[in-house]
């Protein structure tokens, strides 16, 4: 067979899955029809791409397929490119910018679909590196793992469809949406790949103005409060990032010789107890501000209540994984000794301030709005618990749940925007009785509801069942696993009970309110955006391996460097001030590892002279 | 030897032949019928001809950077004649890079003013003439390594700026240049009797030989400590003033709102750069002994509360304006504290140096560009002072609304604007020199300073104006829109391919013992 | 070193002293009789007439300033005289660029018309 008919034949199947998308409905006109039919056949390239028997068979098993190095790059820079490429479009033509905003996300889609085409093995793929700015050792640095891969996949996938849901109920000020839209998700893509925590900080910086502008432009009554909010936050937790950051590479100039502000190469230094927890501490205040934590939540609720439905999706879909993949990445590996030590008492706050608490106050909204942001308080209490137990099941299932809750509450924001959009009120006791005049509407808030509780069957249940099966056995927790696991299992019941009640205060029950009566249910554009992350439900649900799969040699990566940065912090005398520097690992973890610029100057210096020691006091030179 | 001299001083000598000429082509040129008085007499000659004169005080200054492009590739240390004019004018890499920054941002400032008087009709042409001068003055005194020239210069700098805030004439403008003439001149006169006090001390009014006296205090002959203390707090008072440091800065935000705005611009950015400049040289040069250095004993904790004190008032009292231009003269108060701390980190980290020029250079696109935003959104009589005026330019006008905002995040230091690479190197020098209560102070202060930077976006995209309100309405101008132009292209490129300017910054060095 | 202005601090405050004392030693103690003609500011005999700060035309102020620009260059000349030989054709060229700068300024001077006192 040549390798035409060949492709062709690969074709066949996206071709029957569009052809079938398209004939389904009836009634509709060409765009929709078509619309349907490449959503189809997008899902089938996701479950195809997912499935690692449908992987194997369409190539051979002998060696896994080349990686092609720009392919994070084109991820990365395409929405961004198309970011500019918009500002550079007549505003008069909304519908173009959306048609080119779709199209560009829907590349990006595809772009990133390719990512599973390769099995994620120890070690980084598809990584690209090339200076950037040698004189201060900052490199363009790009590469993911199993961790990252499925959050990029996750905001490739989320991305569009909170594109094409803005799309239906904004209508003003297009250019900046798409603009705003597009920087945002290169951002978020760029901050997932980058290894070098220059390249993070840039990406991390730039979601930033974008998010606000989405916040404060569509926004709801208190729009410019609640962007002057998250703004404050956000930027609150950075600078002292950066300042951390800025410590940690002059510690390794110091020790090394050379200055680099790459991951693989910082992850080797061992910093002194005191210089440690602060920087640590600098680190966790960014990204435990981002997920968000008790008693820094409090940005959150007003951000998602006052955001448009788009906004919301992007914000709890994806934003918040930036602070609880930042956990993972850096500050489990830069700093594992402070992170395991502090992780008992944080888990506490998780189960107490995140899952209890977040649940009880999600119980007392009337705005359904407010209530979802509350269960997403909770939920992010369950993935920084599996984070913090610090075991195998713990941080898969953080993972995986992580995922799981960027589909179901990006679907339920999703799905109260759709009622919002049609009475312009949230307030629970507004409804009643919805499942008689919207019936389709009300199935499928039930499904995301059970999967945002955690029904077996559904993805939410796979990762809180790994998340408190970690907690139990966890070593950092200690004895307060036990306990902690328990809490969190009654927070699954909480969850129940809040998102139940509200179902059936809702959808069940006699139809009171007379201006319920004429609503209509979903249309096809809603129905289009919904489509993916229903099926994503029970994919995930009914075939979590697909998906741990891919992860596991990763976390166990993490887990490694984990304990490693614990033991060489509990080796150290506490009382030292002297930074070490650990060697080298070599071998896949550490290709694209920064080589100092000519051998010259590259010795290490012997750490037990008095100059050295003075150089990384800490306490020295203070005004 | 004297190819050496006129090729490594020609964007000095270019920029001032230029002053000259524009100011006979001021008087003697043909003037517009605007300029002409109702009964046909040439009441103004320069009148209505701001834009053309605009044009030519640009292109001069452009001239001058480029040269100074061009001393810099050619490198000063290969122009061995240099040499002599040493030690007035010390003629380096230091003082090659300053020059760059002080002529572009004269040249922006005055194709600013070319749209810009235009515009608002002030018939004034001298404004050009006078950026020229003031010009030569701050380049003379980035490279002044001797307390005359230093002083002369100083001067030369001031006095065109001096007039050029008392432009407009309203009494505000008035009230304004009188303040700053006071103020400035008292501290020219405490400069004075610093290098008065440090002559006496030392017998010397080079800075190298001021520098080696010192250095031999405390071994027999030396000249009294005493002396020399006094001399170099009067020597940093009056810099403090002219860099406008809390709590020298009362002039500022008075003399910044009442000038027109290109000249603010130009105080902002050019008088700010070469005083800076200065001040590097003069404390790493005559006070630059290791005594003098020192936490204990030296310049450091007064440069360091100066810094802590500018970048804390000024940000906290910029959030509670109600006028854009205040604000902005606040934020420069700000701005001086981060280049303030970067001087403090000259005392441990070889990097300072190149952070402080490196910073300056994208503090002047970033603080020209923003004023030149600031110029955009307004017109005759509906000029935009307030928030207010503010509001929904966005929709009004896009492009300024855009370009503001860019201007603006660089100020704030988001990446990947010129801003946020100036301020890591900065803090990144602060580290090096291990001030870390510094490096958190201005980190935890470039928060505060984003709160009203982004209150400026947000009411030009996210507020509508109030129902009646005197809108002000944009301008259209060929020479403003070219600035922003030119400033914005350098803000995203010092921002995303910052590396060649870095790698130069870090080359240029005062050269201390 | 500062020592040695000692005596000359006791002389600047030893100086004020007598000012001050004779200065306000008669106002302390010496008689008061004051009548409205005593009181009267003294202005050779006449009844005096408007008011003590009397306006000068700000015309007189700008000769004065051109003055000084101008007459401040010799300044500058006489050195330059005086070392004519030595400095050579250097200084020479210095001073015909120092000149022709200071002619620029006149005729800018002139065509703004600062030297016309009518106008």
């Amino acid at each position: 067979m040549s390798p035409a008919t060949k492709a062709v034949f690969e074709l066949v199947p996206y071709l029957l899955a569009f052809g079938v998308g398209a004939l389904i409905p009836r009634r509709q006109g060409t765009l929709e029809r078509v619309a349907i039919g490449v959503v189809a056949a997008l899902s089938l390239a996701l479950v195809r791409g997912l499935w690692p028997a449908a992987a194997d068979a369409a190539t051979p098993a002998v060696a896994p397929p080349e990686e092609w190095p720009h392919l994070l790059n084109v991820i990365v820079f395409v929405p961004i490119l198309g970011a500019l490429f918009v500002l550079f479009l007549p505003r008069q033509t909304p519908a173009l910018l959306r048609r080119v905003t779709m199209g560009v996300l829907g590349l990006d889609l595809l772009a990133s679909l390719m990512l599973l085409r390769v099995p994620m093995s120890r070690g980084w793929h598809f990584q690209y590196v090339v200076d950037w700015l040698p004189s201060f050792g900052i490199r363009y640095h790009v590469a993911i793992d199993g961790v990252s891969l499925w959050m990029v996949l996750l905001s490739t996938v989320t991305t569009p469809i909170a594109a094409y849901v803005s799309f239906g109920s904004i209508k003003k000020r297009t250019k900046e949406l798409c603009f705003s839209i597009l920087l945002l998700h290169g951002a978020m893509l760029g901050a997932f790949v980058s290894l070098d925590l220059f390249l993070f900080y840039v990406f991390w910086e730039l979601m930033l103005v974008p998010m606000i502008i989405l916040i404060g432009v569509w926004g709801g009554v208190e729009k410019i409060k609640a962007a002057y909010k998250f703004f404050l936050y956000t930027m609150a937790g950075s600078v002292l990032m950066l300042a951390a950051i800025l410590y940690l590479v002059w510690t390794h100039k110091s020790l090394a010789g050379y200055a680099t502000f790459d991951y693989l190469a910082l992850a080797n230094v061992v910093l002194p107890r005191t210089a440690a927890w602060l920087c640590f501490g600098a680190f966790a205040l960014a990204f435990v501000i981002k997920v968000p934590m008790f008693p820094l939540h409090t940005w959150l609720p007003d951000a998602h209540v006052q955001a448009p439905t788009g906004g919301s999706i992007i914000l709890a879909a994806v934003l918040l994984k930036l602070g609880t993949y930042g956990y993972i990445r850096f500050c489990m590996g830069l700093f594992g000794g402070p992170a395991w030590s502090a992780a008992a008492n944080l888990a506490g706050l998780a189960v107490g301030g995140g899952i209890l608490y977040g649940a009880l106050v999600a119980w007392r909204q009337d705005d359904i709005k407010r209530l979802v942001a509350y269960s997403s308080v909770a939920h992010m209490g369950f993935v920084m618990l599996g984070l913090f137990s610090g075991t195998r099941p713990g941080v898969e299932g953080a993972i995986l749940q992580m995922v799981n809750h960027g589909i179901s509450t990006g679907a339920l924001f999703l799905l109260v925007g759709v009622i919002y959009d049609r009475r312009h009120t949230r307030e629970v006791r507004e409804f009643g009785g919805l499942a008689k005049v919207m019936p389709v509407y009300a199935a499928v808030f039930v499904l995301v509801t059970m999967s945002s509780i955690g029904v077996p069957g559904t993805n939410g249940f796979v990762g809180e069942f790994m998340i408190i099966m970690g907690t139990f056995v966890s070593l950092p927790l200690g004895s307060h696993g036990g306990l902690q696991a328990v809490l969190a299992a009654f927070g699954v019941i909480l969850a129940a009970v809040y998102m139940l009640a509200v179902v059936q205060k809702m959808f069940f029950g006699p139809l009171t309110n007379p201006k319920n009566a004429q609503l209509s249910d979903l249309n096809v554009r809603e129905t289009i955006a919904l489509a993916p992350l229903v099926a994503l439900i029970f994919i995930i649900g009914l075939f979590p391996s697909l998906f741990l799969e891919r992860t596991r040699d990763s976390v166990q990566v993490v887990l490694e460097r984990y304990t490693e940065g614990r033991k060489s912090f509990q080796e150290m005398d506490p009382s030292s001030t002297v930074a070490r520097l650990l060697p080298r690992r070599g071998g896949a973890l550490e290709t694209g590892y920064p080589e100092p610029p000519g051998q010259v100057d590259a010795k290490p210096p012997d750490p037990s002279t008095p100059e050295a020691e003075a150089a990384l006091d800490p306490q020295q030179g203070q005004p | 030897m004297t190819f050496d001299v006129v090729y490594g001083l020609s964007p000095l000598l270019v920029v001032a032949l230029g002053a000259l000429l524009l100011m006979l082509a001021e008087a003697f040129g043909k003037p517009n019928p605007q300029g002409l008085a109702p009964t046909g007499e040439v009441s103004d000659a320069g009148a209505g001809r701001a834009g053309e004169l605009g044009m030519g005080a640009a292109v001069v200054l452009f001239v001058g950077a480029a040269l100074s492009l061009g001393v810099w590739l050619a490198g000063p240390d290969n122009l061995v004649g240099l040499e002599l004019t040493r030690p007035y004018l010390i003629w380096d890499r230091f003082t090659v890079f300053v020059c760059f920054t002080l002529c572009l941002g004269g040249g922006l400032s005055c194709l600013l003013a070319g749209g810009y008087l235009t515009e608002h009709e002030i018939d004034r042409a001298e404004f050009f003439p006078l950026v020229l001068f003031s010009t030569v003055g701050a380049m003379a005194l980035a490279a002044a390594g001797e307390l005359l020239t230093l002083f002369v210069a100083l001067e030369t700098m001031s006095l065109g700026v001096y007039a050029l805030v008392g432009l407009r004439r309203t009494p505000r403008s008035s009230e304004a240049a009188l303040k700053y003439f006071l103020l400035g001149s008292f501290a020219a006169a405490l400069m004075l009797f610093g290098a008065a006090l440090l002559y006496g001390a030392t017998g010397r009014t080079d800075l190298a030989g001021i520098g080696q006296a010192i250095a031999a205090i405390g071994q027999g002959e030396g000249p009294g400590a005493a002396q020399v203390l006094i001399a170099l707090v009067l020597v940093v008072v009056g810099l403090a003033f002219k860099v406008s440091a809390v709590p020298f800065h009362m002039w500022t935000p008075d003399a910044y709102e009442g000038a027109p705005t290109p000249a603010t611009s130009y105080m902002a950015v050019a008088v700010k750069t070469a005083a800076f400049a200065v001040m590097v040289r003069v404390l790493l040069i005559a006070f630059g002994d290791e005594r003098l250095t020192s936490w204990a004993s030296g310049w450091p904790p007064v440069l360091a509360t100066l810094a802590v004190a500018s970048m804390t008032v000024a940000n906290l009292v910029a959030g509670r304006q109600s006028s854009v231009k205040r604000m902005l003269a606040y934020s420069s108060i700000a701005h001086a504290g981060y280049a303030l701390v970067a001087v403090v980190a000259t005392i441990r980290s070889p990097a300072a140096e190149g952070s402080i020029l490196f910073y300056l250079l994208t503090y002047t696109v970033s603080t020209a560009g923003a004023f030149g935003a600031l110029i955009l959104c307004g017109s005759r009589g509906k000029e935009a002072v307030s928030y207010e005026d503010l509001a929904g330019i966005a929709k009004r006008h896009p492009a300024a609304a855009m370009a503001f905002s860019l201007f603006l995040l660089s100020l704030a230091g988001v990446p990947p604007t010129a801003g946020f690479f100036g301020k890591l190197y900065v803090f990144q020098a602060a580290i090096d020199a291990e001030l870390y209560v510094l490096t958190v102070v201005g980190l935890l202060n470039s928060l505060v300073g984003a709160y009203y930077y982004l209150r400026v976006i947000v009411f030009m995209y996210m507020r509508e104006p109030a129902p009646g309100a005197t809108l002000a309405v944009p301008m259209r101008s060929g020479y403003v829109a070219s600035a922003l132009v030119i400033a914005a292209v350098l803000v995203i490129a010092l921002g995303v391919l910052p590396n060649v300017t870095l790698e130069w910054a870090a080359i240029a060095t005062v050269g201390r013992s | 070193m500062l020592e040695t202005y000692l005596p000359m601090l006791f002389i600047f405050v030893i100086a004020l002293t007598i000012g001050a004392v004779m200065f306000f030693g008669g106002q302390l103690i010496g008689p008061k009789n004051p009548t409205p003609e005593k009181m009267m500011p003294f202005e050779c005999g006449n009844d005096s007439q408007g008011t003590a700060g009397v306006r000068l035309n700000v015309k007189f102020y700008l000769t004065a300033i051109l003055f000084v620009v101008f007459d401040i260059e010799v300044v500058f000349i006489y050195p330059w005289a005086a070392l004519f030989k030595s400095l050579g054709w250097t200084g020479f060229a210095t001073m015909l660029a120092f000149i022709a700068a200071l002619l620029i300024a006149l005729a800018y001077c002139w065509k703004k018309g600062a030297l016309e006192w009518e106008s």
